[in-house]
């Protein structure tokens, strides 16, 4: 507990010391986190939308004319492909009736054709777009299936669209990453630099490498958690109205937006948590490294 | 504590000879000076006792502890029972007197009433107490040696190392300095000390040590300052 006190004592020391590189590194911090918070939520939500569009995504399968297939069989069949997340079997009265529903009052068209055209055909769900296109090809490679229908250019546009879309968000959490931990470590650097002397007295009278270590540490931690928490404050103040903004102009994306405030502050707690964390690491590896090099006998 | 060195040898990269072939046995309660020519290797002796620098070879061992195989762990313990003061004082000049000295304490956990009782009475001891809340820049070389010597007695160490701790005061102050390491050293306390000053090891009548080019060239018991 003595040490304890001592410590924080010590770490207070050193923030009010340095306090102008304190505030550059809170802010710093605040904004490389809160960017990194943003990418992270912009592509949450972009990955949900993708998501729905994705589990509406249906492969039509339909089967050849000829009454001796054993329907079962090639439903198993299909059922049993890598890709396929889940499936309806149509059958032509079945798939007659629910094109009939579509057409509403159009549908007595349909009589014209007297008898049903439409052969059993397989309702299919993927696991996600990339799947279709491997999809569709080992049906084609089926003998019994006729024809497969699929929204292919949708089905190329969301893959594409989703894989950039990883891409950016793990690059700007990356960049967001780098910078932030550059700044922490910077600043600690910069800390044990100018009281190296201090330090070479403090170790020489008896202090452990610890007890020398633990204030630069905690002050680093310290900077980041701010950091994160002026980041997740920054984040729960644009995200609301800009959620409610998108809601009112682009009605058709309210389904798929992330709107529960519970996970937003879940969210933002871990934001910080992942703050805190980054800047322990990185003041832990400079304050050992510096403390190493000046403490070690020639 | 003793001090015994065996065989010691120190050789400073890439190839400078420091101290050659040294042994040499301190005991317990002795009062050593350590004389020589700049260069001679009195820093670098002083220096292997209080573990800043390694023997290229040889054994120094100080109480139980035999310094080269000591773990990094264990220096800062072996440390607190060794009061060190040097020429340049190395004081910590954003703090105060006071926080000089207790900080030597806070540094090994002891509880602040202690820290605060303790530091009151070497603050006493080196006749700083109305200088205690003045940082070192504001003291004189003779007030900031005593600071150095009052952290170093804080801790009551076992050996007391004095890296020419006189070398920066005029004649009087170094007396009034060398009355306080006489008293440790009436305590118990072994202390070994280089210095340049005849004068103080003329009168004081103490053993010696001189070394030349790094080697031992006289141990006297009773010696004078004769370079």
């Amino acid at each position: 507990m003595t040490t304890l006190k001592y410590i924080l004592r010590d770490t207070w020391r050193l923030i009010v010391h340095h306090w102008v590189l304190g505030l550059l590194t809170l802010i710093t911090a605040g904004v490389m986190l809160w960017i990194l918070g943003v990418t992270t939520l912009f592509s949450l939500n972009l990955e949900n939308l993708l998501t729905r569009l994705e589990s509406e995504l249906v492969v039509q399968a339909y089967l050849v004319k000829d009454n001796t297939l054993n329907i079962e069989a090639i439903s198993r069949k299909i059922q049993s492909l890598e890709y396929v997340y889940t499936m309806r079997t149509w059958s032509p009265s079945e798939s007659l009736a629910k094109l009939q529903e579509k057409m509403g009052s159009q549908s007595r068209a349909l009589e014209m054709l007297g008898d049903n055209p439409i052969p059993y055909n397989f309702e299919i769900h993927v696991h996600s777009a990339t799947d279709v296109e491997p999809l569709v090809q080992e049906l084609k490679a089926m003998p019994e299936i006729e024809d497969v229908v699929y929204a292919g250019m949708v089905v190329r546009r969301i893959s594409a669209l989703s894989r950039i879309s990883s891409r950016v968000a793990l690059v700007m959490f990356l960049l967001a990453v780098i910078i932030t931990a550059l700044v922490v470590y910077n600043t600690i650097h910069i800390s044990l630099y100018s009281r190296r002397e201090e330090i070479g007295i403090m170790y020489l009278v008896g202090a452990t490498r610890s007890y020398i270590a633990t204030p630069f540490v905690l002050e680093g931690t310290l900077l980041a958690l701010l950091g994160a928490i002026i980041a997740a404050g920054g984040i729960v103040g644009a995200y609301f109205p800009g959620i409610q903004f998108v809601q009112s102009n682009l009605p058709f994306l309210r389904a798929s937006l992330i709107t529960d405030r519970g996970i937003i502050w879940r969210f933002c707690a871990l934001l910080a948590g992942f703050g805190a964390t980054l800047g322990w690491v990185c003041s832990y590896l400079v304050v050992m490294r510096f403390i190493n090099a000046i403490t070690r006998p020639e | 504590m003793n001090i015994m060195f065996s065989g010691v040898y120190k050789i400073f990269e890439p190839d400078i000879s420091a101290l050659s072939n040294i042994n040499l046995n301190i005991q317990q309660g002795e009062f050593v000076y350590i004389i020589g020519q700049t260069g001679s290797g009195k820093s670098t002796l002083l220096r292997l006792i209080t573990r800043e620098l390694l023997p290229s070879r040889g054994t120094v061992a100080v109480g139980d502890f035999d310094l080269r195989r000591m773990k990094s762990s264990d220096v800062p313990y072996y440390r607190r029972d060794v009061g060190l003061v040097a020429q340049d004082f190395r004081l910590i000049q954003t703090l105060t007197v006071y926080e000089n000295i207790a900080f030597a304490m806070e540094a090994m956990s002891v509880p602040k009433k202690i820290v605060s009782e303790r530091t009151k009475d070497v603050i006493n001891q080196v006749g700083l107490w109305r200088r205690r809340n003045m940082r070192p820049e504001q003291l004189s070389g003779g007030e900031q040696q005593r600071v150095a010597i009052a952290r170093a007695l804080a801790n009551s160490p076992s050996l007391f190392i004095a890296d020419e701790p006189t070398g920066n005061l005029d004649f009087h102050t170094a007396v009034d300095v060398m009355k306080i390491l006489f008293a440790i050293n009436a305590a118990g306390v072994t202390v070994v000390m280089s210095t340049h000053n005849q004068a103080i090891v003329n009168a004081s009548k103490k053993r010696v040590i001189e070394l030349e080019g790094g080697k031992i060239v006289r141990d006297e018991k009773g010696g004078t300052y004769t370079i």
